[in-house]
């Protein structure tokens, strides 16, 4: 089982990572929550993604389009518009800078906690 | 592996989908259905990977959802339309009355300009079919009056204006819409 994971961090990155997905591969929402869990991040639930989803398109940085599906009802393929890319572009280069930061900051090395009295 | 669905987990679906669809009156008709169809395909697609039970929990509570929906499309500021509405029918009814009472007192005061002691009864009939005729008693200079209240078709109005003002605000959002995709709901 995987770890979870503090959900506002997750909500921070969400769009990041929506629109990552979506850029390598045109996908339905149900389509996308699969590929984050098979990422390992299992608690980004469907009630999620789907606002998100919603949220970007209304931003303009996806679009969407209907596809017939043989498993029932048509599916509402997402992908990233030119807009859609360059938020992914700054958003990543953002989020590698401020994850090399707070990856610096934790890795060094932490004093022992103080005893009482010391 | 994939589940076949009972009619029952049929009826779930179609229930959790009523419940979401219900709190999301405010988007426009399209986007509303848009939100329907997509729950719709995801929750049978989810239902035949893990079951019913699992993907209506995994979706989560409607009102919640519906919340987040209406968030993501309208953004967060707030949509003021119910104050929006009263400030419309407060405003609207200061003024027209204001306006209306002194074109009564207008007429009101031509007879006695034209009379000074005039006696008898006259009326004005206002706004036709919007307003009650406005009856003048004189007597000898002195008038009183009666009328001059909403008609029931008077009403009628004010009220649709209210609702169409406290949803004016959906005009600007589905402006919006347009602007960011035109292409949102064209099938492939």
């Amino acid at each position: 089982m995987s770890p979870s994971h503090d959900p506002q961090l997750l909500k921070g990155v969400l769009s990041l990572l929506l629109l990552h997905l979506l850029a390598v591969q045109e996908s339905y929402g149900y389509e996308v929550v699969q590929r984050l869990h098979e990422l390992g991040l299992d608690d980004i639930l469907e009630g999620t993604v789907y606002p998100a989803l919603a949220r970007l398109e209304r931003e303009g940085r996806v679009r969407s389009r209907l596809v017939s599906s043989n498993a029932g009802p048509a599916r509402k393929y997402y992908r990233p518009t030119a807009e859609g890319y360059d938020t992914l572009s700054r958003g990543t280069s953002d989020w590698t800078a401020l994850a090399g930061i707070v990856s610096q900051v934790l890795s060094a090395p932490v004093p022992p906690e103080p005893t009482k009295g010391s | 592996m994939a589940t076949a669905l009972r009619w029952t987990d049929r009826l779930r679906i179609e229930r959790a989908v009523w419940a979401l669809d219900q709190r999301l009156y405010d988007l426009p008709r399209s986007s509303r259905i848009a939100k329907r169809r997509e729950v719709r395909e995801s929750l049978i697609s989810a239902s035949h990977d893990i079951g019913t039970a699992a993907a209506l929990q995994r979706l989560g509570n409607s009102r919640q959802l519906a919340a987040e929906y209406l968030s993501a499309e309208l953004g967060d500021e707030g949509r003021p339309h119910w104050f929006a509405a009263g400030v419309f029918l407060f405003t609207g009814q200061l003024v027209l009355t204001s306006l209306l009472t002194d074109a009564a007192a207008a007429f009101a005061a031509g007879i006695t300009t034209a009379t000074p002691d005039a006696t008898g009864t006259f009326e004005w009939a206002g706004i036709a079919y919007l307003q009650d005729t406005v009856r003048y008693t004189f007597v000898n200079g002195e008038a009183t009056w009666v009328g001059g209240a909403w008609t029931p078709l008077a009403w009628l109005l004010w009220l649709t204006a209210t609702v169409v003002v406290g949803r004016l605000w959906r005009v600007k959002h589905m402006l919006r819409l347009r602007r960011n995709d035109p292409a949102r709901l064209s099938a492939p």
